[in-house]
């Protein structure tokens, strides 16, 4: 089973998609020729099933987009969401129904050219950092998706999340700090 | 059965009445057009009865010498996917027409296998992307979203949203890999 001409991953996952420009015909008269891509093809498959059992899971921690939220409601899933001010903080928690767990965080991002979100521990240390987050200078929030598994998990907490942008010299810039003080609701006391 | 026949060489084979090699076609076309099937009509029944229609189809066609170049067998297979994909999406119920005549010899293809993944394993990858891949990545697999829509979302040309998808696609499949 082995292919002179094997096709690329990704572009077996842009046919898989049926995105713009994935080159359909010459795949498909490919892959009706060739064992060894159409095994590649289900590794893709299982991929993206993979992926989007683990959105569906909302264990991901990231930015998401309203139309990601809007999705995950309409197919039956509850998303639970706070709203943070910056400099603002606000009362959570996360319930045995809840299937996605979002902070809003608003910020002025105008002139932003780059943004960090940094989680603080209650003493001030920087616990984990997703750089260069994706956002619209024109956007008024940002909305990050926490882990539920590890929120479920977790015991009463206040966690701090802070929005960094950078200068043109590469200097930190705090753009607001946000507040989750999570109080336990579920069965337990709670630990990782 | 020499399995090692071409598909030109499985093409004549059939045409002279050789029913090990009509099973031969079953075997190695069945998977490949269900996957065609999934791919177009995102349903495992919907897909497996057009790898029976289509197969069916390329049968009759190879029994009666209407091929004429016999080394274009995926081509040939490729319209045929088409054709039916477009009569399924029609309503055109041939299914039943087809599946009366020749239900019986009907040589019944194994399901698709897809792999199965290690979901924390996955889940560790995904998480180690950078997050706008992570965010490309969710955003197509999970969102179904058009690469317009990503692109607008991240700022970015729907071409740079291309090298950032591939690249966390190779990332995945990378960090996947190493930990088999």
């Amino acid at each position: 089973m082995n292919c002179a001409n094997p096709i690329d991953a990704a572009v077996l996952a842009d046919y898989w998609l049926a995105l713009p420009g994935s080159e359909e015909d010459a795949v498909e008269l490919h892959l009706l020729d060739c064992d060894r891509c159409g095994q590649r093809l289900r590794e893709v498959i299982a991929l993206a099933e993979g992926v989007r059992s683990l959105a569906r899971e909302g264990s991901l921690r990231m930015v998401v987009s309203d139309v990601f939220l809007q999705r995950a409601a309409e197919t039956g899933l509850r998303v639970r969401e706070y709203f943070v001010p910056a400099g603002g903080s606000v009362e959570c928690t996360v319930t045995a129904e809840d299937d996605i767990l979002i902070g809003r965080v608003a910020a002025d991002l105008s002139g932003a050219k780059r943004v960090d979100m940094c989680i603080i521990s209650e003493n001030g240390v920087e616990q984990f950092r997703l750089p260069d987050i994706p956002v619209h200078s024109e956007a008024t929030s940002i909305a990050f998706q926490e882990s539920i598994t590890f929120m479920k998990s977790a015991p009463s907490l206040k966690m701090v999340m802070r929005l960094i942008t950078f200068d043109d010299k590469g200097s930190e810039h705090t753009l607001g700090e946000y507040t989750f003080n999570h109080t336990r609701s579920l069965p337990g006391s709670g630990a990782w | 059965m020499n399995l090692e026949l071409n598909d030109a060489e499985l093409v004549l084979q059939i045409g002279s009445g050789d029913h090990v090699a009509e099973a031969e076609l079953f075997r190695r076309m069945a998977p490949r057009v269900r996957l065609y099937g999934l791919r177009h009509l995102r349903d495992e029944s919907a897909a497996e009865d057009l790898t029976q229609m289509v197969l069916i189809t390329t049968l009759e066609a190879l029994r009666a010498r209407r091929l004429r170049e016999p080394e274009k067998l995926a081509g040939f297979v490729l319209g045929t996917c088409r054709m039916t994909v477009l009569d399924l999406r029609r309503g055109i119920q041939r299914k039943e027409r087809i599946l009366e005549r020749f239900g019986a010899d009907l040589v019944k293809p194994a399901p698709i296998s897809i792999p199965n993944l290690d979901q924390d394993q996955l889940a560790r990858c995904v998480q180690n992307l950078r997050e706008r891949e992570r965010t490309v990545i969710v955003m197509t697999f999970y969102d179904e979203q058009t690469g317009a829509d990503v692109a607008s979302f991240l700022r970015v040309s729907e071409s740079n949203l291309r090298v950032i998808r591939h690249r966390a696609i190779h990332e995945l499949r990378k960090c996947m890999e190493g930990a088999a």
